[in-house]
Order: C-alpha cells, then sequence, then structure tokens
C-alpha cells in the first residue's frame, strides 16, 4: 500500500511539471497562437545550464564553477530565454505550420549538441549526481512529497502569473492578434514584437522551471529532453483544452494518471518491454480520440468567455 | 568522392522516403508525422519476412512494401477520414498521436531490440578511386526504378492524372468530377507503400529499430521543407540534395553532426526561402 501511494505521489509530481509546461505553452500557442514543438529544446537549455553551473566536480568536464543553486536557476532561466530569442527571431519570420517545424529542428540540434558536446554536457552520460532543494528537510522516501509539495506550489505560482497575464491588455493583445492578425496590426499593436517578447518570456519560464524535472528524474541526459517531452505536453494542453486557463492543469493529471498507472500492472521481465510499449499506446490512443470526439478538449476557452460575459451582465443588470 | 557515393545512397533512400510524405501533405492537407513510422513498420516487416520467413530480400521487401501500403489505407480510413473537416492542425496532431500509437504497438509486436537483416551486399569492387558494393548499387537502382515509376504513374495513368490534380486544387477536382475516394485509397496506399519500401533500404544498409520512425521523420521533414512542402519533383531533389550535404559535411565536421547538418540545411532554407528552393508558383498556406 505504501507503495502504491509513493507510486501515485511521483506521478502527481511528474503532472504538476507537465502541467507548468502545458501552461507556459498555453501562453505560447493558446492565446499568442504560435505552435511551438521545441519545448523540449528550450528545457534543455535551461536544465544543461543549471546542472552544469552548479556542478562542483570537474573531472571529465572543462567547466563547473559550482555556482549556488539559486544561481543556477536564474542562469538556467536567462540561457533558456536568450536560446528563445535566438530561435524566435528567425522562425517567427515564418508561420503555421513552417513555425511547427522549424521549432522542432532547433529542438533537434540542441538534443544532438548536448550529446556531441561532451566536454561541457558529457554526452550520452550525462549528470547523476547532483544537490536538490531542501535536502535536509526530509529524508528518501519523504522528500518525494517535499518535491510533489514544491512542484505544485511553482505550478500554482504559475497559474496566478498566467491568469493575470490574460486579463491584463497584453493577454488581449496576444489574442487579438492570434485570432485576426490585420485588425490587431491597423490598431497600432506592434505584432511581431509582442510574438517575440511572449517566445521570451516562455524561454525563460521553460528555463527556470527545468531544475523541478532534473530534481524528479535525478538524471540529466540528452534522452530526458527527447521531443516525447513536447508530445507530452501537447496532449496534457489539447485534452485539458487549449486556450482554457485550468485546461493545462486538468489535461495534465488525467494524462499523466492514465499512462504512468500502466506501470502499476506487475509483469515478469519479458512483459517488461510490452508493458513500457503500452506507455505510448495509451498517449497515442488518447491523443487520437480526443481530437476526434473532444477537439476543444475538456475546458474550452468558449466556456470561459460564457462565464465572463455572464459575469457581466450580472454585473450591469 | 568515396562521400559523394555514401550521400548519393542516403539522397535515393530519403527522397523514397520523402515523396509519399509529401504526397499525402499536397492532396490531404496536413502534415503526417505517422510517415516515419510507416518506415520502422516497412523495415520490421521486411526483416521478418526476409529473416524468419527467409524470403528472397526483394521479394520479402515488395511484401512488407505492400503491406505497409495496405495498412497506410486501412489507418487512413479509420483515423484521418473522420476528422478530414477538423483543419490541418487536428489532423497533425491525431498523426502525432497515430505515431505514438505505431511505435507502441510496433515495439509489442517485434520488441525493442536492434536487429540486422541476414543479407550479404555482394562483392566490394572499385570504379576508380570509389569503393562499392553491388548491394549498395542495387538500392540506388531500386530507389531509382521506383521513384521512376511513380513519376510515370502520375503522369501516364488516368488516376495519376487525378491525384495531380487534386493536389493542385481539391475542390476544383471534385466539382470535375474526380472521385475524391479513390484518389485518397490511392494516395495513401502509394504514399505508406513507399515509406515501407524506403524503411527495408534503411534496414538494409545500417539496422532496424524501433527508434528509427521518429529518427527519420526529422530529417524527412527537413527534405520536404527544402523541396517546398507541396512539390514532388521538388522533395527528390531535395532528398538527393540533403543526403550529399549530410555525408559531404562528414569531409569538414564529425560525423557526429550529420543530422545537425540536415536541420542546419533546413532552418537556413526556412529563413531565406520559406516556400523552399523548388516550388516554382508560391500557394498561400494556411495559417
Amino acid at each position: 500500500m505504501i507503495g502504491v501511494f509513493f507510486f501515485f505521489v511521483g506521478v502527481l509530481t511528474l503532472a504538476g511539471i507537465y502541467a507548468i509546461l502545458a501552461m507556459i505553452l498555453n501562453l505560447e500557442a493558446g492565446w499568442a497562437g504560435m505552435w511551438d514543438l521545441g519545448i523540449a529544446g528550450l528545457l534543455a537549455v535551461g536544465g544543461y545550464t543549471f546542472i552544469i553551473v552548479t556542478q562542483t566536480q570537474s573531472d571529465d568536464v572543462v567547466f563547473a564553477p559550482g555556482l549556488p543553486m539559486w544561481m543556477g536557476i536564474i542562469l538556467g532561466s536567462l540561457a533558456g530565454g536568450v536560446a528563445a530569442l535566438i530561435i524566435g527571431v528567425p522562425s517567427l519570420r515564418v508561420r503555421g505550420e513552417y513555425f511547427l517545424i522549424t521549432t522542432l529542428a532547433f529542438a533537434e540540434v540542441i538534443r544532438q549538441l548536448a550529446v556531441n558536446l561532451n566536454s561541457i554536457t558529457r554526452g550520452t552520460v550525462g549528470f547523476n549526481q547532483f544537490d536538490r532543494p531542501f535536502e535536509a528537510l526530509a529524508e528518501g522516501r519523504g522528500y518525494r512529497v517535499l518535491l510533489l509539495v514544491l512542484v505544485w506550489v511553482v505550478a500554482g505560482i504559475v497559474y496566478i502569473l498566467m491568469r493575470r497575464l490574460v486579463h491584463a491588455p497584453y493577454g488581449r493583445v496576444l489574442r487579438a492578434f492570434r485570432d485576426n492578425d490585420p485588425v490587431a496590426l491597423s490598431l497600432g499593436k506592434h505584432t511581431n514584437r509582442h510574438r517575440i517578447q511572449t517566445f521570451v518570456l516562455a524561454g525563460l519560464l521553460y528555463g527556470a522551471a527545468a531544475p523541478l524535472y532534473l530534481w524528479f528524474l535525478r538524471i540529466a541526459t540528452p534522452s530526458i529532453f527527447s521531443s516525447e517531452v513536447t508530445f507530452v505536453a501537447w496532449t496534457a494542453l489539447v485534452i485539458g483544452g487549449i486556450a482554457s486557463k485550468s485546461g493545462p492543469i486538468v489535461g495534465s493529471i488525467i494524462l499523466l494518471l492514465v499512462t504512468e498507472s500502466v506501470a502499476l500492472l506487475q509483469g515478469s521481465a519479458e512483459f517488461a518491454v510490452v508493458l513500457a510499449s503500452t506507455r505510448f499506446i495509451v498517449l497515442g490512443l488518447v491523443l487520437i480520440l480526443v481530437m476526434r470526439f473532444r477537439p476543444a478538449g475538456l475546458v474550452t476557452e468558449q466556456q470561459s468567455l460564457a462565464a465572463a460575459s455572464n459575469r457581466v451582465q450580472v454585473r450591469s443588470s | 568522392m568515396q562521400n559523394i557515393i555514401f550521400g548519393l545512397i542516403t539522397g535515393s533512400i530519403l527522397a523514397t522516403a520523402t515523396v509519399g510524405f509529401s504526397m499525402i501533405r499536397q492532396t490531404e492537407g496536413f502534415i503526417n508525422i505517422a510517415h516515419g513510422q510507416f518506415l520502422t513498420l516497412g523495415a520490421f516487416l521486411g526483416f521478418f519476412f526476409v529473416s524468419t520467413a527467409g524470403l528472397n530480400v526483394f521479394l520479402g521487401g515488395l511484401i512488407a512494401a505492400a503491406l505497409v501500403g495496405v495498412a497506410g489505407v486501412v489507418v487512413s480510413r479509420i483515423v484521418f477520414r473522420p476528422i478530414a473537416d477538423s483543419g490541418p492542425l487536428a489532423q497533425l496532431f491525431t498523426s502525432i498521436g497515430l505515431a505514438f500509437l505505431l511505435f507502441g504497438l510496433i515495439r509489442v509486436a517485434f520488441g525493442a531490440s536492434v536487429k540486422f537483416f541476414p543479407t550479404s551486399f555482394g562483392t566490394r569492387f572499385d570504379i576508380g578511386s570509389v569503393n562499392v558494393t553491388v548491394g549498395e548499387i542495387l538500392i540506388v537502382a531500386v530507389a531509382g526504378v521506383s521513384v521512376a515509376a511513380l513519376a510515370l504513374f502520375l503522369t501516364k495513368t488516368r488516376l495519376g492524372t487525378w491525384i495531380r490534380a487534386t493536389a493542385s486544387n481539391p475542390s476544383l477536382a471534385e466539382v470535375r468530377g474526380v472521385p475524391v475516394e479513390r484518389v485518397s485509397v490511392a494516395v495513401w496506399f502509394v504514399a505508406s507503400a513507399f515509406a515501407g519500401l524506403a524503411g527495408v533500404m534503411i534496414g538494409l544498409i545500417s539496422n532496424v529499430n524501433s527508434e528509427m520512425g521518429f529518427q527519420q521523420i526529422l530529417i524527412i521533414l527537413a527534405a520536404a521543407v527544402l523541396g517546398g512542402l507541396g512539390s514532388i519533383y521538388g522533395v527528390l531533389a531535395a532528398g538527393l540534395l540533403l543526403g550529399l550535404a549530410m555525408d559531404l559535411s562528414a569531409l569538414i565536421i564529425p560525423t557526429a553532426y550529420r543530422s545537425v547538418v540536415a536541420f542546419g540545411v533546413l532552418i537556413l532554407v526556412l529563413l531565406v526561402r520559406p516556400q523552399g528552393l523548388f516550388s516554382t508558383a508560391t500557394r498561400k498556406e494556411a495559417g
């Protein structure tokens, strides 16, 4: 029973991390209309920057300044923002599916660099020894609960931030040029500058969130930053409902509970490959079924819009 | 010189893999991420027929390609047909879901281990300073013949003309009495069969593994964009060019950066000429 409890603690922690990613993605894709398939790349930039600048042992890497953790988080976030700027300025010149392909390609380039720049990233071996925050407070399994709380506190902060953004004039401008670019332009809004700003902001946030992902997995290798991360975050967002505020959270919890619970089934060694593959089958099926039967997701923007206009009517009457 | 030969082999396989992707993009109007998984399926089926069933490699490859073609048609009817009107992004995400589904199913059916075709590449001989095997020449020849056959099919037969009509203007084609359903079935069969064929060839030249679909789809995307997302002939040239670029780059930078080169080229092309290198008429893209 205890095992099952801690298993779900792990699943919900991962769900929280994906909720954070999906909320940032929602800012880019849901409100700003930029369909980014390069999340894994920005996450990798943030994560690797964090891990490299906080490394204290430099036996096989050329650069290990051993900075404190909070500086690692700040630098990781900044690196994510700079990477987003470098990717965004050229990519945002193209629209629609070309933007998808460019961001996907950039993410793959970043991953390949992480594989090949051995002297900085340790290649495919990566890092597996690093400190985690507040480790003095809880030991062993207790730390997993602490991490769960930490992740969801961050998720809560991101949620409040997004809520404020979407209701601010800034968020309204984003949605305006998503829905009708020429009109927003004619109203004197610099749509391209807004897009770049939003993309860089997303990069900063992905970079800042990356350490949570590393603390949970306790490793940093190129394989944890494959495009699967991007697609899981997208699936969570699409299930929950794109452009809705609570959709990413709902979607992440449902998706991760469904795909990870398969691991609870016990099986023999030969069965293990089948079980590991079942995750992908479930993930794929969920995405196909949601796109077929509920393409707008479980929580739709229209609903929240309707709720908003109801509130306005109640107030005015 | 040796690298040019390698580039030609990589390029002809890449062209075979990309041509089907491009046909679906053109007639069905969306990016099919699951196309890479059809390559994997072809490779595993080919491996099964050659090593387990003991068939000749040509026969085994042909049956594998045909079966992948049938699988493509079945999948398109079940998965893509019902959401034909939901727009390219819903279809794109459905294809991502399908890619994961097929990836999982292939791993369940064939296991996650890497497999090698038990096929010999024949004798090695030198032409000038270049060293090639019979098998490598055969791969380039098979790719060339199949693509030429496809070109003939598209230009000389009635079904081929319908496919090209649908590709350039679906609604006009429908108004003019083109049987849209039959065109769609034909496109899915041809496109998936070519993917299966390319998968068998990749399996022969390197190995068969379950990850190859996700690896190849990125390079296929690069080749398709390079050739212009809508153009079938441009894609052939782009596939060859990209193959050459990847293998020739090995002369100046480490081979580990092979795929980085492919994406570097892609990013560069998108920035300089987003409509692709070979597209003549500019088409208005949605989004």
